[in-house]
């Protein structure tokens, strides 16, 4: 045969390499589309902001500071508790602990988080008050939307934990979960600094 | 066998056999909630006919209105418009116009094209089993049936159907403009088939990067593969960016926020441009999602029947992408009548120039690729020559467009209708069916009838140019769009004979469709057995699998040798007695050296 036609061994070793990747390259596609998405709702944000004379709007109170902040350390934290999870995972330790930990710290970041909505609406900003309302309202719901369905992710994931079916040649599950667990913590620093801070 | 065969068998004993699925033997998980990519193509391609048959027929009820005004439609026209005694009134008209567009867009293209020919090729075209991830797949396709369910029943509700225009701008689009549930259904349906998009985009995507048969690197894809990734790319950049809007706009009709609504400014307000801005940041990007499946299948066709290898095959596919990436920075060109600034505006206008070179690249390509070939005029083929010519007029429209001064003018009239139908609903029109005549083989295992397709295409390609070059004329005497009777006013009365004209050409290009229509069902239970490589070509589809083929596609994944437009190489028509030669095809020991040297001049 040919040595010219031959196709290189790399070929062959590259597509048995590559052809396991699928899963992590789908869900950066999948981030990047979601980060889209928030980046259009930051560019809404910025357009009505720069168009009002004062922001807030005169005769609105500010938005409370203290909870949001609380809430930013809580997701941070169980950022880091995920990526503890997905290391033991890799090195073949139990899960269960970790990601329950992160399953708590998302649960108190929800309840916080209610409880900020709560007040807030209690002191009369509505979604159909003004566009500061709108704009509270819409960003964070749409973002806790986020939160509650990577909390569905880690609840996917708990029984086998459970059980221990994950380890060092089967990580991919909690790894995908993790990557989407940060993804939507890297939203929430920016939509704390934007809408609570600055 | 040297050790090019020993890695090739080690490869596939690893990775190849036990990836075949075994084929499901019910009939739901076979026909209906099937994950095989090629059972949902043909899915997408049922719903997105069936849709641009509606859609088509909206057109045809546009065009009576704008032809006969005030005349009872005929035949159907009491019992679809009862409460005007069958007469399109103003508001019928209104929703007709606003759900063609949406309809033809969102729910005949994009299934056909990028639904069907997407799921159909990718996997066949770079040799692989499925998709990356089969279930998402099917998951894609319920998720846009569920979307043309609300689509429908938005018919049926109270005040009707959507009736703010596809583009649906605020404050029109808002509960101040279209208070019916129909607009609200609208958004919802809309949001889903975005859903629905996404999530077969992630899936080519993914594919193309991970599936890809060994030996074949990006280069040495069929243009198809190109043309349907970067489609799948801005896919998955820019629906998003739509989706947010479709949530504002949800959330401005139902909850009452104030995104769209223009404030006071010490309370401050939202804005109702921010919707353009949201819009034109997906919508431009969109028009290109939308004829990019056809600029590749045409790049490849053109090449398959003129046994020619495609002319600066990389440069075609480079030039696709430069495209891909301008189409992201220069949608303010359809806002500049909103109030942009001026040295925005400026900016865009450039940009919007800019674009034209990379296209005039790959179009000159095309005509490079037909140059002193042997052209082999097939049915896809005239569809595809129809393509290069619709899409070449179309393409030379949007230069007045895009050019600040003169689309100041042209903005909003019948020019722009024009320019959009020809470069993005007749080109991908004529791509959507070169496409369906080209691979009907591989889908279905019988040939199509090559005499009812001549008569469609000539029914098709007269018509539709005489359509839409009419268009471009009542827009150039100023004639606006969406008005719902123009011969009332002074100034365009005299367009009425043209305006009869262009309706008289659409009612034959909608008769053209029943040459189609028997065709495509007499060939799929009665044409004649379609062999393994009818057309003679060279991808891994024609060349490697069955028509149609197995469940698992191929029972050997291929090794790819060289690219997909092998033709009229002398040296190996030398060896094989063919002027083609397959992508994976091994050429005998003779005259391989020689016939490679060939090649990589």
């Amino acid at each position: 045969m040919a040595a010219a036609i031959t196709p290189p061994m790399t070929a062959l070793q590259g597509y048995s390499r590559r052809k396991d990747t699928g899963p992590y390259v789908g869900m950066v596609i999948f981030l990047s589309a979601f980060g889209m998405c928030f980046a259009a709702l930051f560019f809404s944000y910025s357009v009505v902001r720069t168009g009002a004379m004062s922001w807030p709007p005169a005769g609105t109170e500010p938005l409370p500071l203290g909870l949001p902040a609380l809430n930013t350390l809580v997701l941070a934290l169980s950022s880091w508790t995920f990526h503890r999870a997905y290391v033991a995972a890799r090195r073949g330790q139990p899960v269960v602990a970790w990601l329950g930990v992160t399953f708590c710290l998302g649960a108190l970041f929800m309840a916080l988080q209610l409880v900020v909505w709560v007040s807030v609406y209690r002191s009369g900003l509505h979604p159909s008050s003004g566009i500061y309302g709108s704009v509270f309202y819409a960003l964070t719901v749409f973002h806790a939307l986020h939160v509650v369905s990577a909390l569905v992710t880690i609840l996917y994931l708990l029984p086998g934990a459970l059980v221990g079916r994950y380890g060092a040649a089967n990580h991919t599950a909690v790894r995908l979960s993790a990557m989407f667990w940060h993804f939507v913590d890297v939203i929430w620093v920016a939509m704390f600094l934007s809408v609570y801070v600055f | 066998m040297s050790e090019h065969a020993a890695a090739h068998d080690e490869a596939h004993g690893e990775h190849g056999d036990h990836d075949i699925h075994p084929e499901p033997t019910s009939f739901l998980r076979k026909y209906v909630f099937s994950t095989d990519h090629k059972v949902i193509a043909k899915q997408f391609i049922w719903l997105g006919l069936i849709f641009m048959f509606i859609g088509g027929s909206m057109a045809m009820m546009i065009r009576w209105q704008l032809a006969n005004p005030g005349e009872p439609f005929p035949i159907l026209g009491k019992q679809i418009f009862s409460n005007s005694g069958g007469i399109v009134s103003p508001a019928a008209y209104t929703s007709l116009f606003t759900m063609h567009g949406t309809i033809m867009i969102f729910y005949a293209i994009t299934p056909i094209m990028i639904g069907g020919f997407g799921n159909f090729c990718i996997p066949l075209m770079i040799g692989a089993r499925d998709m990356v991830f089969p279930k998402l797949n099917a998951f894609s396709f319920w998720m846009m049936f569920v979307s043309t369910i609300i689509l429908v029943i938005s018919f049926f509700v109270p005040m009707g159907a959507a009736g703010a225009g596809w583009t649906t701008y605020p404050t029109l689009s808002t509960t101040m403009g279209t208070p019916g549930v129909g607009q609200t259904l609208w958004v919802v349906a809309i949001y889903c088939a975005g859903a629905s998009t996404l999530m077969g985009a992630v899936n080519y995507i993914t594919t193309v990067i991970v599936l890809r048969a060994p030996g074949m690197g990006y280069f040495q894809m069929p243009l198809t593969v190109w043309g349907l990734w970067l489609t799948a790319i801005l896919n998955a950049l820019f629906i998003p960016v739509l989706a947010a809007g479709m949530i504002l706009l949800f959330l401005d009709r139902v909850v009452g926020t104030h995104f769209f609504l223009a404030g006071t400014m010490v309370k401050g307000g939202g804005d109702p441009i921010l919707y353009q801005h949201l819009f034109w940041i997906f919508g431009h990007p969109e028009v290109y999602i939308l004829i990019l499946p056809g600029w590749g299948v045409v790049s490849d066709l053109l090449s398959f029947f003129s046994r020619k290898p495609a002319y600066g095959y990389k440069v075609t596919a480079l030039a696709m992408s430069a495209v891909c990436v301008l189409s992201a920075v220069v949608y303010g060109h359809h806002m500049f009548t909103t109030g942009l600034s001026p040295l925005l505006g400026q900016g865009f206008m450039v940009l919007t120039m800019i674009i034209s070179v990379p296209a005039e690249i790959f179009f000159l390509n095309w005509l490079h690729t037909l140059w002193k070939g042997k052209i082999r005029l097939t049915v896809p083929m005239l569809f595809a020559l129809g393509l290069v010519f619709v899409f070449g007029l179309g393409g030379l429209t949007g230069l007045y467009l895009a050019t600040i001064s003169t689309d100041l003018y042209l903005h909003d009239t019948y020019f722009v209708v024009g320019h959009f139908h020809l470069t993005m609903a007749a080109a991908v029109f004529l791509g959507s069916f070169a496409s369906i005549y080209f691979w009907f083989p591989k889908m279905f295992g019988r040939m199509t009838n090559p005499l009812l397709g001549k008569l469609h295409f000539w029914f098709s390609f007269i018509p539709i140019n005489l359509i839409f070059c009419g268009m471009l004329y009542v827009g150039f005497g100023g004639m606006q769009r969406r008005l719902y009777d123009p011969s009332v006013y002074a100034t365009f009365k005299h367009l009425l004979p043209v305006n009869q004209f262009i309706s008289t050409s659409a009612y034959v290009l909608g008769f053209g469709s029943i040459f189609f229509s028997i065709n495509f069902f007499y060939s799929m239970f009665y044409g004649a057995k379609a062999p393994q490589n009818p057309w003679e070509v060279t991808t891994l589809e024609w060349t490697n699998t069955t028509s149609p083929p197995p469940h698992h596609n191929y029972d050997v994944i291929p090794t790819v040798l060289r690219g997909a437009h092998e033709f009229g190489n002398p040296e190996f028509m030398k060896a094989t007695g063919k002027d083609w030669l397959g992508q994976a095809e091994e050429l005998p020991a003779a005259g391989a050296k020689a016939a490679d040297k060939e090649t990589a001049e």
